[in-house]
């Protein structure tokens, strides 16, 4: 008789997957998670979900999940399990050793967006007390740093300037670099629902997403610009407000420096963004150019929301000014219904820019050779700090490569399947003397590691999340951790094995430690999270349940910044050799690097990478449906299957990144951002080739030998 | 504006969304209560505390006026209208409760199982059930005759399956799918007695455009739609093909 067990428990914690930071009432049967319910009353979700937060939570119990500490003399030798205490142990000694050898600057961290903002904290801490350097990154380097430096620099703030739900009071969306209904579904949603009550859209994306066209839902402009050109066509854009004069001169005068503004017209108002001169290089007629900006400065609320598109750019800093200068130009910003929004990919994304897992920065966005600043941590933490900012993911990369970098400990990061270039990422992990590894699962990278610490999935700890909204949400323990230690117990282990003591009772008094020394979390603390659901930094006495909406008197800096934003295309350039454009995003039911999704239902969806190549350029090259292509770069080459496909236009290929056995990021350049080192994923120089066979291997693995040309 | 969404609440389910118009004061079963403009009597009969039968109504979704068990009589009015359809206007008395009402439901809930596998009535957790308890109706007086109790399961979806024996047509999974999740992958194919939730164009549900969102799954009154995992070694129906 088919009656359903009915769970005997419910526990409401945050989503760990994307940006948006669902909440769920975590269902339980006989102390197991049986099934994920959205939370009504969840400020990010209002009862919604999508496939991953809510049916896609098995991978915790997955048989895969390491559950000992391991440790091993060298990578090709097998692990060894042991107790935690032999691990921080083995772990400290060899630190200490390679500190000894090498110096203080040998050694370094990297923390990751999977995690809580406690654990990010704390590993920054591990930075700075143990190591005694600030060679401390994160994740969000490869992600959204730009938007951090973008938005710092034009809006005095690094963040979202609404709440999610200021959309419900949007006339025009503009969309730039995202696909919210695949990697923010349920504020895809939400999206959706206001464009069907009569709100306008604006896409710019090279690819004819389901938020470009899906039922019910369709831009009214799109720009299906050449990847690369965000710039250019931004200014483009900036270039007809100033010209046709559709700006704000009212908020400009009181909320800008007029003297800026005047330059900044006089620069984006130059013949040479002028959509005539844009269109043809970004492949845009430039009269939707002009249609896009006439409709945004129409509003008469106007909002933006960007992704990745936006910042993994050689230009992705400068690609954020210019949303955060069309904003302030239109007078789009300080009320409901408009804004600057960035989607982030990762569900503590914004807990990862905001909790001082940076060479340069303390917790708050304050830097570390402010003597003011530094002597407030040294005074609460006891001891001096390194005044000199350390090193970036990318560079101590590069200094392992040069012999110069030798221990790393990584927490809930996958660098060789993640980070671009992937081949040299391989040459520096295998320079290395010692690679920590904190995660659930043996990922790629655990392959190059020396010592394993397997961590707790988002059900089995106590901490808090920060969404893309600025929402700070509770995660709560569903179960106990497979390996005994929540991830910030293990943090705190590590610490306290270097030699400098530390003891926290739970969770909650990291954060209260965070909220003595961030001014935007000043307020924060598990009882107020409690009480109110979940709270929007900045938070503190003149906002004692945090604050919705930024910038609705004042900016940060007092008045807001035009920045000049000149476009330089980006080195990496199409030529006979690699003709096609290659830009990587992901798709609805997996989840960046794949370590969780891979090991849930959600295969049954989307089991491999796949390149989607517009007709046109799979005939040229006689590559049909489901066909094996190899895909070669300036810097690597991969195999995949290939679809025809309408939503990539002529010149352009699309791929996402979710399984290793793809090794997209092998073909993926080394360029970077030129303020942040965010890589440039959404652009690489490519051409593609027929494969003959298309026979899969045993191991799944695509076997397949090069076409005689 | 907002409300529809901001105004949910975990622990009642209001039937229809919350509003934001002017305040408006009705009185339902005697006792005073005021809501927004806009609101229906359901949502009002919820504000004062008072719990009128549902099926199809759920406060994540617009009224659509179907299942017919949320009759009320209102002063001054012919007939039992439907509560979730019915929008509250000021001095408004409402009787959410007489003899005649419970007659009226009695009936449709008789109806309603006459189409439903008796074996699943006993010992359930559903909304569905949770109506049968309010009107204390647990069976049909009617013979065996036409039914969907033999339909094909669909177990295409790895994380729920959808079971029409247990459907009662009342269109909240399709509305989910349209309102709250903005896919449009589900639809009612058939008319009267043939009416059935089908996915695209017939299809299952893996091979529709149906994205997994789970909205249809949340939005089910009778478990029709359900997760499976809260079936341990699989759902099975005694007579029934599997999809």
């Amino acid at each position: 008789m088919p009656i359903p067990r009915k769970p005997d428990q419910s526990v409401v914690t945050t989503c760990a997957y994307c940006g948006v930071g669902c909440g769920f009432k975590a269902e339980m049967f006989d102390g197991r998670v049986v099934r994920m319910i959205p939370w009504k009353e969840g400020k990010a979700n209002h009862g919604h979900s999508c496939v991953k937060g809510r049916f896609a939570f098995d991978y915790y119990r997955h048989p895969d999940r390491v559950t000992a500490p391991m440790v091993r003399a060298s990578i090709d030798q097998p692990w060894r399990e042991v107790t935690w205490d032999e691990a921080f142990t083995h772990a400290a000694s060899e630190l200490k050793r390679i500190q000894a050898q090498y110096g203080r600057g040998s050694v370094g961290a990297v923390s990751s967006s999977r995690c809580t903002n406690e654990e990010i904290f704390l590993m920054q801490k591990f930075a700075r007390v143990a190591l005694r350097n600030n060679n401390i990154d994160n994740c969000s380097r490869i992600c959204h740093s730009p938007t951090q430096f973008g938005l710092s620099a034009t809006l005095g703030a690094g963040a979202a300037s609404q709440h999610f739900d200021s959309i419900l009071q949007a006339d025009v969306i503009l969309v730039v670099g995202a696909n919210p209904t695949e990697g923010h579904p349920v504020f895809g949603s939400m999206m959706k629902r206001r464009i069907r009550q009569g709100a306008k859209l604006i896409v710019l994306d090279p690819r004819r997403t389901e938020t470009v066209e899906s039922p019910h839902c369709r831009a009214d402009v799109h720009l299906a610009l050449k990847p690369g050109t965000n710039v250019a066509v931004l200014n483009s854009v900036a270039h007809v407000v100033v010209r046709e004069k559709l700006y704000d001169e009212a908020f400009i005068r009181s909320r800008c420096h007029w003297k800026e503004f005047e330059q900044w017209m006089a620069f984006v108002g130059d013949h040479r963004y002028s959509p005539e001169v844009v269109g043809p290089e970004a492949g845009l007629a430039p009269e939707d150019i002009r249609c896009a900006a006439r409709l945004y400065a129409s509003g008469p609320r106007s909002t933006i929301y960007y992704g990745l598109g936006v910042t993994e750019h050689s230009q992705g800093s400068t690609g954020v000014m210019c949303l955060g200068n069309l904003a302030l130009a239109c007078g789009m910003i300080g009320r409901e219904g408009v804004g600057v929004n960035p989607l982030r990919g990762q569900g503590n994304v914004q807990g990862g820019s905001c909790l001082g897992s940076w060479p340069h920065m303390f917790s708050g966005y304050r830097f570390v050779t402010d003597d003011s600043v530094r002597a407030s941590f040294e005074q609460d933490w006891g001891l001096a700090l390194d005044p000199e900012p350390g090193l970036r993911i990318t560079n101590m990369f590069d200094a392992a490569l040069a012999g110069t970098f030798k221990a790393i400990y990584i927490q809930g990061e996958d660098p060789v399947q993640s980070d671009p270039n992937q081949n040299h990422i391989m040459a520096a992990m295998r320079n290395m003397e010692c690679v920590i590894v904190q995660d659930l699962f043996l990922t790629e990278t655990a392959k190059f590691a020396h010592i394993f610490l397997p961590g707790s999935s988002s059900l089995e700890k106590n901490g808090t999340f920060t969404n893309a909204e600025r929402r700070v949400s509770m995660v709560r323990k569903l179960t106990a951790p497979l390996a005994g230690l929540e991830d910030w117990e293990i943090t705190v282990g590590m610490i306290n094995a270097m030699g400098y003591p530390l003891r926290y009772d739970d969770a909650s008094q990291v954060l209260d430690e965070v909220a003595r020394l961030s001014p935007a979390y000043q307020g924060m603390s598990f009882a107020l999270i409690d009480r109110v659901g979940s709270v929007q930094w900045p938070c503190g006495p003149d906002a004692p349940e945090g604050t919705e909406v930024l910038h609705i008197k004042a900016f940060p800096r007092g008045k807001a910044n035009f920045m000049l934003t000149g476009y330089v295309p980006t080195q990496e350039r199409t030529d006979d050799r690699y003709p096609l454009l290659l830009t990587t995003g992901r798709i609805l039911s997996q989840y960046n690097v794949g370590t969780q999704t891979r090991r849930t239902g959600n295969v049954a969806w989307y089991d491999e990478d796949v390149l989607e190549i517009h007709a046109l350029d799979a005939l040229a090259r006689g590559i049909g449906e489901g066909d094996w292509a190899s895909i070669a770069s300036r810097y690597g080459s991969t195999r995949l299957r290939a679809k025809l496909s309408e939503r990539v236009s002529p010149g352009v290929i699309y791929t996402t990144f979710h399984f290793a056995q793809s090794k997209v990021n092998a073909i993926t350049s080394d360029l970077s951002d030129w303020a942040t080192n965010c890589p440039e994923y959404k652009v690489t120089a490519v051409e593609v080739t027929k494969l003959q066979t298309s026979v899969r291997s045993e191991a799944g693995n695509p076997v397949a030998e090069e076409e005689q040309a | 504006m907002w409300s529809e969404l901001r105004a949910l609440r975990e622990d009642v389910d209001y039937g229809t969304p919350p509003r934001d118009g002017e305040p408006v004061t009705l009185m339902v079963d005697g006792e005073p209560v005021t809501v927004a403009a806009g609101s229906s009597v359901m949502f009002a009969a919820a504000a004062a505390g008072r719990s009128v039968p549902k099926l199809c109504a759920t406060d994540m979704l617009e009224a659509f006026g179907s299942c017919r068990v949320c009759l009320v009589e209102i002063e001054g009015r012919k007939g039992f209208p439907a509560a979730c359809t019915t929008p509250v206007e000021a001095g408004m008395a409402v009787c959410t409760v007489s003899p005649r009402l419970s007659e009226l439901r009695a009936g449709v809930m008789e109806l309603y199982l006459s189409d439903f596998p008796s074996e699943d009535i006993a010992g359930g957790w559903s909304e569905l059930h949770d109506v049968i308890a309010a009107t204390g109706v647990a069976s049909s007086p009617y013979g065996p005759g036409e039914n969907h109790l033999a339909d094909p399961i669909d177990q295409s979806n790895p994380y729920f399956l959808f079971d029409p024996a247990k459907c009662i047509v009342c269109s909240r999974c399709v509305r989910a799918c349209e309102e709250v999740q903005g896919t449009f992958a589900l639809t009612i194919a058939g008319r009267g007695f043939d009416s059935k939730v089908v996915a695209s164009q017939g299809e299952s549900f893996l091979d529709s455009e149906c994205v997994s969102c789970g909205a249809c799954v949340q939005a089910c009154p009778t478990q029709s739609l359900v997760e499976k995992s809260l079936f341990e070694g699989g759902y099975r129906r005694a007579d029934s093909p599997q999809a």
